[in-house]
């Protein structure tokens, strides 16, 4: 039992950050419960592994790498480049449809929605490193340690995700 | 834009999601069967794991024995125990709905929310109390089959345990009464018009205090 509370101590507290990856990953409500189950299940198995150490960056790893298991899963393949242009282009006209609006509740309310919809344009590698840097906040260090990639290619990954965002921003006319 | 305001853009724009109370519930609902599941003591092996090095001719000898011996006491224990199949109903119903996961049909804290649920479900009003205050958070409530008539099963959070209270129409008083099934504690009393029956792996004297939140909160809500 008191292991089971030391689990729960460490893992619950990171439960809305590995809800909120999974969520922009799979952009599907219902599947990213399933995974944040599934990844409490897989926590709890190797949970001694851990040893005390921090279990944020852990516990969201293994929520991203069930995450990718899904997606890969669910369209058979990883996702392709092409892919982003497609969704640009619904993008755009998605964002003309809305007519613009003096004020400024409603004004906030448009930014939220082009910023979370330019956001689920992005390739999952890139969605996955703003979600954890720009929305969780975490250090470069922690995220090469969720995504398993060199700290180099988080930089680069950053930067490429960033370039992408505003570009789509721009032409949906959040800018500042 | 550069870096910084995109940042701030995002950091103050983007949504945030947060895991709701349904999957909250699920997951303590998994890590408490979890800890159930495995034997208590050092390790955190599952039981069967720690067992496999020792199995041996001699050790399915030894267990032959055990089965040969509990078969035995299965059928003649029940010759002089007093017969109370409603508890071991109970027990069977709520480690049932702790295996399946239907342990919550209607998940919410709010016992405006599951009180109103049961209508038309039921031919009675249970009694459904907010004993979150009392440290007993209300997760949510299903419909349980006691006896053949389905009956109202509410179930509330005690850290990583599961209390299950099965809520029917009851014509006689009775002062509480504890006893226990296969390591689970029930405890059951009836103010004269709704008789409770609580069952969980919780210890008794954290379920008499939750018995006692209980009639406190129906004699004062």
């Amino acid at each position: 039992m008191t292991d089971a509370r030391r689990f729960e101590a460490a893992v619950l507290p990171c439960l809305d950050a590995g809800y909120n990856l999974a969520r922009w990953l799979l952009r599907d409500e219902a599947a990213a419960e399933d995974v944040v189950q599934e990844s409490v299940l897989r926590a709890l198995r190797y949970f001694a592994a851990l040893k005390g150490s921090d279990a944020r960056p852990w516990f969201l790893g293994i929520v991203r790498n069930a995450c990718f298991t899904h997606l890969a899963d669910r369209r058979g393949r990883p996702e392709q480049s092409g892919f982003e242009d497609q969704a640009l282009e619904a993008f755009q006209q998605h964002a003309g449809l809305a007519a613009p609006d003096p004020a400024q509740e409603v004004q906030k309310g448009r930014d939220r929605l082009r910023i979370d919809a330019a956001i689920r344009m992005l390739t999952p590698p890139l969605r996955e490193v703003i979600v954890l840097r720009e929305i969780e906040g975490l250090e470069y260090a922690e995220i090469a340690l969720i995504a398993a990639i060199p700290m180099g290619t988080v930089m680069s990954r950053l930067s490429r995700a960033r370039s992408r965002l505003k570009e789509l921003l721009s032409h949906s006319g959040v800018d500042r | 834009m550069d870096d910084d305001e995109l940042s701030a853009l995002i950091r103050n724009q983007a949504t945030r999601h947060t895991a709701g109370e349904r999957l909250r519930a699920a997951v303590t609902t998994q890590i408490a069967l979890r800890a159930a599941a495995r034997t208590p003591g050092e390790g955190g092996q599952p039981a069967v794991g720690r067992w496999r090095p020792w199995l041996g001719p001699g050790v399915f000898a030894g267990f032959a024995a055990g089965v040969a011996l509990t078969l035995a006491l299965a059928w003649i224990v029940p010759r002089f125990a007093m017969p109370e199949p409603l508890q071991s109903e109970l027990v069977a119903d709520h480690v049932g709905a702790l295996k399946t996961g239907s342990l919550i049909a209607i998940a919410s804290a709010d016992r405006h929310t599951v009180k109103p649920w049961f209508q038309g479900k039921l031919d009675y009003a249970p009694q459904v109390v907010d004993l979150a205050a009392e440290g007993f958070p209300l997760l949510g409530g299903r419909i349980d089959h006691v006896a053949g008539t389905p009956a109202a099963a509410l179930t509330y959070a005690r850290h990583l345990h599961m209390v299950s209270a099965f809520v029917w129409p009851s014509d006689r008083a009775l002062a509480p009464q504890r006893s226990q099934r296969m390591g689970f504690n029930v405890l059951h009393w009836s103010d004269g018009s709704m008789q409770v029956w609580l069952v969980s792996d919780l210890e008794i004297a954290e379920l008499e205090r939750m018995g006692l939140a209980w009639r406190a909160r129906v004699a004062a809500p």
